[in-house]
């Protein structure tokens, strides 16, 4: 930007060529980003010659058929419906436990901790995204799943569970996996995206918009909740969206403790499988094109949910840029 | 002081019903957002001393020096897989990241940075196990299980992380300290790479070693991809090699407590190394900013 005007006038060839050499930093980003689209879409090409995408997105039953006696595959069936439920339920969950605590905790950095405490607290909550996801799936297979399975997921069963059928479990023998545990330890993992995001953006809310409604006699629960949420919600919707989607592409972590079973479970205390969870565990078994298309369709499905959350946030965030949140 | 007076400023003083019900709502909320920092907090807590409790008694020397069937049982080829893997991947992502950072904050148009800042935005949001994949399905079948597959995989990964990184820090370069530099004649080029980026390098060397590693603790992409061995690799990425994530996940699913126990001992090394490197960058970030 600096460069621009002067760069026409006193256009010299060392100029262009370092200009040339850093913009091709800058288009191998984007080739590899449409060889990502295109890998996909030729890969999953030959699944299409034998089921449509409709199969692929309503059925429960994933097949890779039986072969007769001319050697051909029959009865082939990829339904990745199953591993969609997954998805949906295990991310839901995390959302819906991880975006009140991560809003709330981001509201008590900001607004109530003394600097002394934010500092480091703020300071602990980022460390939590640097654990890989690896060393929390062994944690949760070797610990917390237990734990939840005793408590939280006890309590719901027991309260719920006879009036809301996707909330039942047999208390004498309760399964050895869940999606819910999974879902639950997805709201650990992404809880320090909803803190660090909604920090950013409850901090950004003007000082002179307090100070007003402060200076009517509100509290400073009321600043919270009549001022700071209205005006950051768009950013906070955002920075949830983002945790969303971390979650969707999340693999080895849910692979460690959901349980890796076909079809749709009949309660989220049973074991499932997500469409991440379903590549790590099917993919080494595909062979030939047809099951190998499955997996790329599986991937596509995962590219293709959080390119466009991306692309959401992207539109949210300019929002809120260009409006200051007021919108 | 009259009567009426006193009873006015009484009524003034005096809390009514509605506002003892606000103050009330006040305290309430005030202990709700601080129980939920403190169950952001909690995890961590409850990990790392889990995660130590049973990784300590498998913590012994030979742990760090012997390779898998030896008599001691060790994890040497997964630390130096892991860094070899890691290693590489920020050796070819860093150079690209970093050109097309410096090109996307210094050269480029406001339609250029548009296309360019959406196409990071999207692939910062692409989930592991697609670059897994995509590895898998192209690479794979050429090169077999290898090195080279899993750097390419990873590579994908940390290329935006290093493009963003690298250009939001160029972005807090004073632009009067450009304007300076061209003032007095220094090309467009050497403007960029010895004013704005050795301003930037501090903060662009931070982006590099955060995404080493985020590199440094990627699973999914490894097994599709180096798989895992128990022979000891160095420098031979055509082949299967190994890395701690890899150690993590395969031992935690074996019947054998001793092979579990050495899972519990690769994660607590895993996560103390990506711990140190957060806090000891983290730290350095804000004391540069502060001085």
């Amino acid at each position: 930007m600096a460069g621009l005007e002067l760069r026409r006038t006193g256009g010299l060839s060392a100029d262009s060529f370092f200009r040339r050499i850093t913009g091709t930093g800058l288009i191998i980003l984007v080739v590899a980003l449409a060889g990502l689209v295109v890998a996909f879409v030729g890969y999953s090409n030959p699944l299409w010659t034998i089921q449509s995408p409709i199969d692929f997105l309503t059925s429960s039953t994933w097949s890779t058929g039986t072969i007769n006696e001319n050697g051909e595959i029959v009865d082939a069936l990829y339904g990745a419906l199953g591993a969609i439920f997954g998805t949906v339920a295990t991310s839901l969950i995390a959302v819906l436990f991880a975006a009140p605590i991560g809003i709330l905790a981001a509201i008590f950095l900001v607004e109530f901790a003394p600097p002394r405490l934010a500092a480091p607290l703020t300071f602990i909550v980022e460390l939590i995204a640097a654990i890989p996801s690896v060393v929390f799936g062994l944690w949760a297979a070797g610990d917390l799943s237990n734990r939840l399975r005793d408590t939280i997921e006890w309590w719901i069963a027991s309260s719920f569970g006879r009036f809301i059928p996707f909330l039942s479990e047999d208390p004498e023998s309760p399964a050895a996996d869940s999606v819910f545990r999974a879902g639950f330890l997805l709201a650990i993992m992404i809880l320090p995206m909803v803190v660090a995001v909604s920090r950013e953006f409850i901090r950004s809310v003007p000082i002179s918009l307090r100070e007003g409604y402060i200076g009517m006699g509100a509290t400073k629960w009321e600043v919270i909740r009549d001022v700071i949420l209205p005006t950051a919600r768009i950013g906070l919707i955002g920075g949830v969206l983002l945790a969303l989607g971390r979650a969707i592409g999340e693999t080895i972590a849910v692979t460690m403790v959901i349980g890796n079973a076909e079809g749709v479970p009949s309660s989220l205390f049973q074991p499932g499988q997500t469409v991440a969870s379903k590549i790590a565990s099917n993919i080494g078994e595909a062979s030939g094109p047809v099951a190998i298309g499955a997996m790329a369709a599986l991937g596509l499905s995962l590219f293709l949910i959080t390119t466009v959350i991306s692309l959401v946030v992207r539109v949210l965030v300019r929002r809120f840029a260009v409006t200051g949140g007021r919108s | 002081m009259s009567m009426p007076e006193a009873s006015i400023a009484k009524l003034l003083t005096q809390p009514t019903s509605g506002e003892r019900a606000r103050q009330r709502t006040n305290r309430v909320m005030r202990v709700l957002v601080g129980v939920a920092a403190f169950l952001a907090i909690l995890p961590l807590v409850a990990l790392i001393l889990f995660v130590l409790l049973k990784a300590v008694p498998f913590l012994v020397p030979s742990f760090f020096f012997n390779n898998p069937l030896d008599q001691e049982p060790g994890i040497l080829n997964a630390i130096v897989g892991s860094l070899q893997l890691s290693g590489l991947t920020v050796l070819i992502s860093g150079p690209i990241g970093i050109a097309g950072g410096v090109y996307l904050s210094e050269f480029a148009s406001p339609r250029v940075v548009a296309i360019g800042e959406t196409a990071i935005d999207v692939m910062l949001g692409v989930p592991s196990i697609v670059a897994g994949v995509v590895a898998y399905l192209i690479l794979v079948p050429v090169l077999g299980f290898s090195g080279w597959a899993a750097v390419a995989a990873l590579s994908i990964l940390t290329l935006p992380i290093m493009m963003r990184s690298t250009q939001e820090v160029l972005r807090l370069v004073p632009q009067a300290i450009r304007e300076a530099s061209l003032a007095l004649g220094v090309p467009v080029w050497k403007t960029a790479l010895y004013v704005s980026v050795r301003t930037a390098l501090p903060g662009i060397l931070t982006g590099v070693i955060l995404a080493f590693s985020r590199a440094l603790g990627e699973t999914a992409p490894l097994l599709m991809t180096a798989r895992g061995t128990n022979a000891e690799n160095w420098l031979d990425f055509s082949t299967t090699m190994n890395a701690m994530p890899i150690v993590i996940y395969q031992y935690s699913n074996a019947a054998s407590d001793l092979l579990i126990g050495q899972a519990w001992a690769t994660a607590l090394i895993l996560m103390v190394i990506a711990l140190t490197i957060n806090v000891l960058v983290r730290g350095r970030t804000v004391n540069s900013r502060t001085a």
